[in-house]
C-alpha cells in the first residue's frame, strides 16, 4: 500500500463516519493481492534471465548494408548491374555503394558503420543478427509482422503477449507501455491487445505535457478528487458487502486506487528533474528536452526500473522515418537521433546492473535494396535485414548469420521474424508453443504455427 | 470433330446423365449447331518474330495485314509475374508502347470476333483505357507492378469493314505496353488447350527404368509421408500407386506428363520454393532429380497396378461417418419441458428447463428481484439506456407480471431497441465505417447498412429473411423500390469485408474473401471455417474442399472497391435507382467517370506543356490550368445524379474456385463445385449456374433442417439477456467451443424460434417474461459453494454495462443525448482523398448521438470504445469482454467528457425544485433508478459540505462552489459499481 493512502483513508473516515464502513470480508478482499488479478506476476515456463523488455522499433526500413552489415563487395560494385538489385522480385537494378565506412567496435570487433559511432562502442553487449528475414515488402504489413507475427490480420502485439504471459511487478503502473510520439505504420494496432483482455493493451505515452491520456487531475481544487474517491469507495464497499463475494466488483474498487496513484506515480516516472546532469548527458539530451529519442530512452529505463514489464519505443512515424527512397544521405539524421540515446540506455542499464535481466531489442520492419531506388535511395527489402538484442541473457559481442556479398539474400543462419519472436520469448522463460490464447475456436500464438528458438543467440 | 464429341461426352458424364451413345449423338447435333466453339483465326506478336504459343502459330510484327502504331521496347530481365513458358515469355517481353497505341488488323472475313490482348508492365504501374473499334473494353486499367502480365479478354466485336482496331489511351505522360493479340472468329466458347496425357503403353525400357530408378527413390524418400503405409499422409498425395501419382494431391496435379518444368513434383524436389521443398530436410541428389525429370518427360510411365487412392482417402483426417454425432450437427429436437418439483415457480415453459437443472443440483432459484431492479435490468437490456424515473414509478406502483409484460412490449416498440440490438448484430458482423486497407479508406455509404440493421431489428424482420437479404438482397427484388433498395443495402454485410494492403495489381482479394467466409461461418453457423483455408479443419468436419466450394460463391461476387493507396477512387458501388433504370444509371456513371477523367487529363496535359511553353506564353498557360482545375472541381462537386450503396452484386462471370494449397492462391489445386458444407448436407449448385450462388447459400443456411442457424441465433439472444450464452462460446459450436449448459432448452428455444417465423421479438418476450429473468442477482452461499460460476442460473448474473451503454447513459444524465436521426459521417469529400499508408485516414468525430452512431474505423479503435472493451472492428465479437483497468478509472476521474456530463447533470439538479435532501434524492433516482437510504443521504450531504469547505472562505456557498459540489457528487455517482453493474 502506498504511503499516501492513509491520508486519504483519514479524510474518508472523517467524512462519512463509521456508518458506511463495514469491517470484515471487504477489507480482507481489498488487502490481498488477488490471484484473480490478471496482471499479478506469473511464473514463466522455465527460469530465465530476462525479467523485462525494452523493444526499440525503427520504422521505415533501416538499410542493413549502411548500418550493421558491412558489404565490401557492394562498395566495389557501385554503379554496376549484376543481376541482383533487391526488392520483392529481386529486380535487376544498378547497385548503390553504402554511404558510410565500417569500423570494428568494442573488444569483440563487430563492424558497424559510421552512422552509429556511439552504439558501435557498445557492441560487446550487443548480439547482432545479420540474417533477419520477413514476409512482406510493404511497411504496413512488415510492421504488423514484426510486432504481431501476422503480416495481414491484426493480432495481439508482442508486448501484449508478454504482459499476458508474465503479468507485471508494479500494480500502480501499466504492464505494457508504448512510447510513440507519432503514429507508426499500421497505427496503434501494433500495441493493441486485439483478442487478449484489455489489461494487456499497450498504454500509449506521447512525449510532452500529458504523456498518458487523463493522467492529470481535472478537479479544482484538486483535493476535491480525494473526497470524491473517498465517498465512492465507501459507497462501493457498501454495495459490495451487500452483494457478498464478487471479485469483479472488488477489482473495480481497486482500479480507482491504482488510477489515483498513477496520477502521481506515473507523473513521477516522467519527471526527469531527479536525474543527474551526467545521466542527461549520457542520453545526449538537455534538461527539459522532450523531443528527440533521449526522452523515450530515459523514461524507458525509469519505467522498467519501477517494474513495468514491456516498454516499446517507436522511432519514426508513418510519415517521417527511415524510408529513404530518394536519398540515402537522410539516414544520417535518423541515425543521429537515436544513436547516442540508445547507447546511453545500454550503458545506463549496464552501470546500474540492470542489463543482465533487462532484454533490449532493436529492430526495423525490413532492410533496403542493394540496388538504387530513385536517384540515390534504396527500396524496400524484406529478404534480409539486421536486428539486435542486448542483455537479458542474450549473447553479447557476436554477429550471427550473414547475407550474401551484396546483402541481397540471407547466406547462412536465417532468422525469420517468427524465430526472432520465439527467441525473445525464450529469453523471458516462455516456450513460444505454450504461450497460447484460445480465441474463436483456435489456440493462437505469437509465432502462429512457425518459429524456432535460435540457440546461438543465447548466452 | 472427334475431340468435340469426346469433350461433349465428358461433359455429359460429369452431369451424371445416363444415356445411350446413340441418343447422345443426337443431342450432339443440336449442341454443335447452337454453341459452336470459336475458331482460332490468327495471333500476332506485336514486337518480334513469328513463334508458337499454346501449340498455335503466331505471326510476327511484319506479317501482312497489320498496322501497328507505337514505340517498340524490350526487357529481358524483369521476372514475369506469374512466370510462364519461354515462347510466351519472349512474346510478352517485347512490346509496343506509348500513350496512344493502335493495332489494326485488316482483311478479316465478316462476322463476330473475340479478341485477347496481352499487356505487361516493366517498371511502374500505369493507368490507361483499352478500346476495341473505339468502344472502351477496359476502363482505367492498372498495369501492375514490374513484371506483371495479363491476358485480357475475350472481347467480342464485329469486324468493321474487315478491320479490327485495338487501342490503348493513356494520359500524355502515361504508357501502355501491348505485347500480343489473339483473334478468334465466332461467338462460341474458346476451347481450352489440349492437355498431355500419362503414358499408358509401357515399353520394357519404361518398366526397367521405373524399377531401377524411380520406385526405390519413391520408397526411400517419399513413402513416409505419401503412401498408405506411411506414418502420416501429407498433402493428400499418395505416390505408392499409379492412380495416386496421376491423381495428385491437395495442391493439384503432382505431375504434368511430358513437362517437368510444369510439374509440382519436380519443383518440389528441386527445392525452388521453400514452402514446397520435398523431401523437406534433405534434398535429393542431382542424379535422382534428373531421373525424376526423365520419368516425367516420358509421361510418367508407371507399371504399378494396385490402386491406393481409396485407401488413402479412407484415412482422411475427417471422419465423415461420425461427424454428425457432434451435438451441434445433430438434428434439432423439440423436447418436452421437464416436470419439476417446485411446480409453483415456473412462469412459462422455459422456466421448467432451468428449474429442473437447479433441482438436480439441489439448488433453489433466487427470489424475485425487486421491481426497481427489474425495470432497470429490462430497460438497459432492450434499449441500452436507463429507465426514466416516471417509468420506474409507474411499474413499482403495480409490479405485476402483466405490467412487466407491458413494459417489455413498450421497450420493444421504442426506436432505441433497434439501436441496442442492432449494435449487438454489428458486433457479430465486425461493422466498420472504413475499409481496413493500409490507408484505411473511409466508406461514406457504409452507414446505410448500419441503419438497415437497426431498422431491421426495430421492425422485427424475420431472422431467416435477415440472413437472406444480407447474403443475397441484390438477387431478391422487393415489391417496392424502397424494399429493393433496402435489400441491396443489406448486402453491405458482404461488402463490409476487410480490404488489405496498398497494391492494386496483386490485390489480395483472396484475403477479403477469407474475411467474408470467416465472418459468415461464425455469424450464421457458429463455425470457424477459416481453419480449412490451408488444410482440412483439425477439429471440425470441414474440409479444404468445403471451404473452396463456398469460396467460389464469393469469388463470383463483385465487391465494391473502396479505394486504396494506389487507386484512390471508389468504384463498383451500386446505384440506388429503380431497377428499370439500372442500365441507364450504369451508363450515367460511365459517362461521369469518362468526363471526370477527361477533365483530369486536360489539367495534366496543360501542366505537362508548361515546360515547353515559351516564357512569354507561360502566364497564359497558367491561367488555362486554373480554369481547367476550376472546371474539374465544379464537376466533382456536382457528383452523380443518384445515391450509391456500398453493396455487392454478381459480376456475371460466375465460376467454381480451385482449392488453394496452404491458402496460397498462387498454388491452385483441383476445382470444386460451389456447394454447401458437406456436414450440413453438401447441397450443390446445379452445373452451369451462372449466378454466384449467394441466393442458394442463404437458403441452405436458413433451411429448416440446418441444425445450426436457429440454435446459434437464439443463443445470441440468450447471451444478451443473461450475460452468458447457453453455449458459452457463441461463435464456436464446434469441438473447440464449449457444449451447451442446457442442451434441451437450447433446442426448445430454437424450435420455438423457427415456429414463430424467426421472430426475434417473440424470443425476447419468451425469455423476459420468464421467472428466470425476474430472479434477483443475489447468490446464496449455498449456490456459491455448489455452482460458483452460476452455470445452472440459480440467480440472475450480475453484469457490467458495455461501452456504449456507459457512454449513452452519461449523455442521458447530462441531458446531452442527441436523438435526432443519424445519417452520414462528416468524412472529407472524395475529391480530396489522398490517403496512403504513410498518411492513412484517421479521424474521431465528436458527437452527442448514441454510441452506435460513432464513426468506427477498422484499424484504429475509437479511444473511448478501446478503453471500455468495445467491439473489435476487425473481427467478429461474439461477447464483449469486461476487463477492469486503471485506464477506465482514469477516464472516469479526469476525462473532459465525464466532467462535462457531470456539469450538466449538476445543473439539472440545481434547477430542480426543492432543497438539498430532495436534490440528493433526485440524483439517485436519475443515476441509479432508486432513492437513497438514510445513510446515503447523510453521507451525500456531508460530502457536499466538505467540498464547499475546500474552497476559500470567500468562495464558499457561492453559486460556483455550489455547482462544484454538485458536480463532484455527480462524478461520485458515475464511478459507482452500482452505476455500471446491472443487478
Amino acid at each position: 500500500m502506498n504511503a499516501r493512502s492513509p491520508n486519504r483513508r483519514h479524510v474518508l473516515r472523517s467524512l462519512v463516519g463509521s456508518s458506511l464502513l463495514l469491517p470484515g470480508l471487504v477489507s480482507h478482499l481489498l488487502a490481498e493481492t488477488s490471484a484473480d488479478d490478471p496482471l499479478s506476476p506469473k511464473a514463466p515456463h522455465f527460469p530465465a534471465k530476462a525479467q523485462r523488455v525494452i523493444f526499440i522499433f525503427s520504422n521505415g526500413g533501416v538499410s542493413h548494408m549502411d548500418t550493421f552489415d558491412p558489404k565490401p563487395a557492394l562498395f566495389a560494385a557501385d554503379g554496376k548491374t549484376l543481376g541482383v538489385g533487391g526488392g520483392l522480385s529481386n529486380q535487376q537494378r544498378r547497385l548503390l555503394k553504402p554511404g558510410w565506412a565500417f569500423k570494428p567496435g568494442g573488444t569483440c570487433g563487430t563492424e558497424v558503420s559510421d552512422l552509429f559511432p556511439h552504439l558501435r562502442e557498445c557492441m560487446d553487449d550487443v548480439c547482432l543478427i545479420r540474417s533477419m528475414k520477413g514476409n512482406d515488402n510493404e511497411h504496413y504489413q512488415a510492421t504488423l509482422g514484426i510486432h504481431t507475427g501476422s503480416f495481414f490480420f491484426s493480432r495481439p502485439g508482442i508486448g501484449s503477449w508478454i504482459s499476458y504471459g508474465l503479468g507485471t511487478l508494479n500494480q500502480n503502473l501499466p504492464s505494457f507501455v508504448a512510447i510513440s510520439a507519432g503514429s507508426p505504420y499500421a497505427g496503434t494496432q501494433i500495441f493493441n491487445n486485439d483478442f487478449l483482455p484489455a489489461y494487456h493493451q499497450g498504454v500509449r505515452v506521447i512525449p510532452g505535457k500529458e504523456p498518458i491520456a487523463n493522467l492529470d487531475r481535472r478537479t479544482s481544487p484538486s483535493s476535491v478528487q480525494e473526497l470524491e474517491l473517498g465517498l465512492a469507495e465507501a459507497l462501493n464497499r457498501r454495495h459490495l458487502n451487500s452483494r457478498g463475494h464478487d471479485s469483479e466488483l472488488a477489482a473495480r474498487i481497486r482500479t480507482f486506487e491504482t488510477a489515483f496513484h498513477m496520477q502521481t506515480d506515473a507523473r513521477e516516472v516522467f519527471d526527469l528533474s531527479q536525474e543527474s546532469d551526467a545521466t542527461h548527458a549520457l542520453y545526449g539530451m538537455k534538461r527539459d528536452q522532450t523531443d528527440g529519442f533521449g526522452w523515450p530512452c530515459l523514461v524507458a529505463r525509469r519505467l522498467v526500473e519501477r517494474g513495468v514489464r514491456f516498454v516499446e519505443l517507436v522511432d519514426g512515424t508513418s510519415s517521417h522515418n527511415w524510408d529513404q527512397h530518394g536519398d540515402m544521405a537522410e539516414h544520417a539524421q535518423h541515425a543521429r537521433n537515436i544513436d547516442q540515446p540508445i547507447a546511453g540506455l545500454l550503458r545506463d542499464l549496464r552501470q546500474r546492473g540492470m542489463l543482465d535481466d533487462t532484454l533490449v531489442v532493436w529492430t526495423t520492419e525490413f532492410g533496403r535494396t542493394p540496388g538504387v531506388d530513385g536517384e540515390k535511395g534504396r527500396g524496400h527489402h524484406s529478404a534480409c535485414f539486421s536486428s539486435w538484442l542486448a542483455g537479458g541473457g542474450s549473447q553479447g559481442g557476436i554477429a550471427y548469420g550473414s547475407t550474401d556479398e551484396l546483402g541481397a539474400t540471407v547466406a547462412e543462419n536465417q532468422v525469420h521474424v517468427h524465430d526472432f519472436h520465439a527467441t525473445i520469448l525464450h529469453l523471458l522463460g516462455m516456450d513460444h508453443e505454450r504461450l497460447t490464447f484460445r480465441h474463436g475456436g483456435r489456440d493462437y500464438r505469437l509465432t502462429d504455427v512457425h518459429g524456432h528458438v535460435v540457440q546461438a543467440l543465447l548466452a | 470433330m472427334r475431340t468435340i464429341l469426346s469433350r461433349t461426352l465428358h461433359v455429359l458424364g460429369r452431369l451424371r446423365v445416363s444415356v445411350v451413345v446413340a441418343f447422345s449423338l443426337a443431342l450432339l447435333a443440336n449442341f454443335t449447331a447452337s454453341a459452336a466453339e470459336a475458331v482460332f483465326l490468327r495471333a500476332i506478336n506485336l514486337n518480334g518474330p513469328a513463334l508458337t504459343i499454346d501449340g498455335r502459330p503466331w505471326d510476327g510484327t511484319n506479317a501482312a495485314g497489320i498496322t501497328i502504331t507505337g514505340k517498340t521496347f524490350e526487357n529481358a530481365h524483369v521476372p514475369l509475374k506469374p512466370p510462364t513458358d519461354p515462347q510466351r515469355s519472349r512474346m510478352i517481353r517485347s512490346s509496343v508502347w506509348g500513350s496512344q497505341v493502335d493495332v489494326v488488323v485488316e482483311n478479316l472475313p465478316a462476322g463476330v470476333f473475340q479478341i485477347f490482348l496481352y499487356v505487361w508492365e516493366d517498371n511502374q504501374s500505369e493507368q490507361f483505357d483499352l478500346l476495341v473499334n473505339g468502344e472502351i473494353v477496359a476502363e482505367d486499367f492498372h498495369s501492375g507492378s514490374a513484371g506483371t502480365w495479363k491476358k485480357l479478354g475475350p472481347w467480342r466485336t464485329p469486324s468493321a469493314d474487315g478491320k479490327v482496331r485495338i487501342s490503348a489511351r493513356a494520359a500524355s505522360h502515361g504508357a501502355a505496353n501491348l505485347s500480343g493479340i489473339e483473334l478468334w472468329s465466332g461467338d462460341g466458347a474458346i476451347p481450352a488447350p489440349t492437355r498431355p496425357t500419362f503414358t499408358t503403353a509401357l515399353t520394357p525400357e519404361h518398366t526397367a527404368f521405373f524399377e531401377a530408378k524411380i520406385r526405390p527413390l519413391l520408397v526411400e524418400h517419399c513413402y513416409e509421408c505419401h503412401s498408405t503405409t506411411g506414418k502420416k499422409l501429407k498433402g493428400g498425395l499418395t505416390l505408392d500407386s499409379r492412380a495416386g501419382v496421376q491423381q495428385g494431391g491437395d495442391t493439384g496435379l503432382a505431375v504434368t506428363p511430358g513437362d517437368p518444368e510444369a510439374s509440382l513434383l519436380i519443383q518440389a524436389v528441386r527445392h525452388t520454393d521453400a514452402s514446397l521443398a520435398m523431401p523437406p530436410d534433405k534434398k535429393l541428389t542431382p542424379h535422382e532429380i534428373a531421373d525424376l525429370e526423365t520419368w516425367v518427360r516420358w509421361g510418367a510411365p508407371d507399371p504399378r497396378v494396385e490402386d491406393t487412392v481409396a485407401t488413402a482417402q479412407a484415412r482422411s483426417s475427417i471422419q465423415w461417418k461420425t461427424a454428425r454425432d457432434w451435438w451441434s450437427f445433430r438434428p434439432r429436437t423439440s423436447p418436452t419441458p421437464p416436470s419439476v418439483k417446485g411446480a409453483g415457480w415456473p412462469a412459462n415453459d422455459l422456466d421448467r428447463f432451468i428449474l429442473a437443472r437447479l433441482e438436480q443440483g439441489r439448488l433453489v432459484p433466487a427470489p424475485d428481484a425487486d421491481p426497481k431492479t427489474l425495470i432497470r435490468r429490462a430497460t438497459f437490456d432492450l434499449t441500452g439506456l436507463p429507465p426514466r424515473p416516471e417509468d420506474v414509478d409507474a411499474f413499482v406502483a403495480h409490479p405485476t407480471p402483466e405490467a412487466f409484460a407491458d413494459v417489455v412490449d413498450r421497450l420493444l416498440a421504442s426506436p432505441q431497441y433497434g439501436e441496442r440490438w442492432g449494435r449487438h448484430w454489428l458486433d457479430v458482423v465486425r461493422y466498420a465505417d472504413s475499409a481496413g486497407d493500409n490507408s484505411d479508406f473511409p466508406i461514406p455509404q457504409m452507414h446505410r447498412y448500419r441503419d438497415w440493421v437497426i431498422d431491421a431489428f426495430n421492425r422485427d424482420l424475420p431472422y431467416d429473411q435477415l440472413v437472406r437479404e444480407q447474403l443475397a438482397g441484390d438477387l431478391l427484388p422487393g415489391s417496392t423500390v424502397r424494399e429493393t433498395h433496402d435489400r441491396l443495402i443489406a448486402t453491405g454485410y458482404i461488402a463490409n469485408a476487410r480490404r488489405f494492403g496498398s497494391r492494386v495489381d496483386d490485390y489480395p482479394q483472396h484475403l477479403t474473401i477469407e474475411d467474408t467466409l470467416d465472418n459468415l461461418g461464425r455469424a450464421f453457423l457458429g463455425l470457424s471455417l477459416s481453419c480449412a483455408r490451408c488444410h482440412d479443419h483439425k477439429f471440425d468436419p470441414i474440409s479444404a474442399a468445403d471451404y473452396y466450394a463456398l469460396y467460389g460463391i464469393f469469388q463470383s461476387t463483385r465487391y465494391p472497391w473502396p479505394g486504396i493507396e494506389l487507386e484512390q477512387k471508389q468504384r463498383d458501388l451500386v446505384p440506388l435507382v429503380d431497377s428499370t433504370r439500372l442500365t441507364e444509371a450504369e451508363a450515367a456513371r460511365k459517362a461521369y467517370d469518362q468526363e471526370r477523367r477527361q477533365l483530369e487529363r486536360s489539367v495534366q496535359k496543360l501542366k505537362d506543356s508548361v515546360k515547353e511553353t515559351p516564357a512569354d506564353q507561360k502566364e497564359q498557360v497558367q491561367t488555362r490550368i486554373k480554369e481547367a482545375e476550376a472546371a474539374l472541381k465544379e464537376f466533382l462537386k456536382k457528383g452523380l445524379p443518384f445515391e450509391l450503396a456500398y453493396a455487392v452484386t454478381d459480376h456475371g462471370k460466375a465460376q467454381d474456385a480451385a482449392i488453394q494449397f496452404k491458402g496460397d492462391p498462387a498454388k491452385p489445386g483441383p476445382v470444386v463445385r460451389r456447394r454447401f458444407l458437406t456436414v450440413l448436407g453438401g447441397n450443390e449448385l446445379p452445373e452451369g449456374t451462372t449466378t454466384s450462388g449467394r441466393r442458394e447459400l442463404a437458403e441452405w443456411i436458413v433451411a429448416p433442417d440446418n441444425p445450426l442457424t436457429a440454435r446459434v441465433m437464439v443463443n445470441r439472444i440468450w447471451l444478451h439477456h443473461f450475460g452468458k450464452g447457453l453455449v458459452p462460446t457463441p461463435n464456436d459450436f464446434g469441438k473447440q467451443g464449449k457444449p451447451p449448459t442446457h442442451p434441451e432448452l437450447l433446442d426448445w428455444l430454437a424450435t420455438r424460434f423457427v415456429e414463430s417465423g424467426w421472430s426475434v421479438k417473440t424470443m425476447h418476450r419468451l425469455m423476459m417474461n420468464s421467472r428466470t429473468y425476474r430472479m434477483s442477482s443475489q447468490q446464496t452461499d449455498d449456490a456459491i459453494a455448489r455452482d460458483a460460476n452460476n452455470e445452472l442460473l440459480g440467480s440472475f448474473p450480475r453484469r457490467r454495462l458495455d461501452a456504449e451503454a456507459i457512454r449513452d447513459t452519461l449523455l442521458v444524465l447530462g441531458g446531452n443525448l442527441d436523438t435526432s436521426p443519424s445519417g452520414a459521417h462528416p468524412f472529407p469529400p472524395q475529391s480530396e482523398w489522398k490517403f496512403t499508408q504513410h498518411n492513412p485516414f484517421r479521424a474521431v468525430y465528436a458527437s452527442n448521438r448514441r454510441s452506435v452512431y460513432l464513426m468506427t474505423q477498422r484499424i484504429q479503435r475509437h479511444p473511448f470504445l478501446a478503453i471500455f472493451d468495445g467491439a473489435d472492428p476487425a473481427a467478429s465479437t461474439a461477447a464483449r469482454l469486461t476487463s477492469t483497468t486503471p485506464l477506465q478509472s482514469l477516464f472516469l476521474l479526469n476525462d473532459p467528457f465525464v466532467h462535462e456530463q457531470a456539469r450538466q447533470f449538476a445543473r439539472r439538479l440545481l434547477t430542480s425544485r426543492g432543497e438539498t435532501p430532495a436534490r440528493v434524492g433526485l440524483a439517485y433516482q436519475i443515476a441509479l433508478g432508486r432513492s437513497p437510504d438514510a445513510a446515503e443521504r447523510e453521507s451525500a450531504q456531508r460530502f457536499l459540505a466538505e467540498v464547499q469547505n475546500k474552497f476559500s472562505a470567500d468562495d464558499r456557498a457561492t453559486e460556483a462552489s455550489d455547482a462544484a459540489a454538485w458536480e463532484a457528487l455527480a462524478r461520485v455517482l458515475f464511478r459507482l459499481n452500482e452505476f455500471v453493474y446491472l443487478d
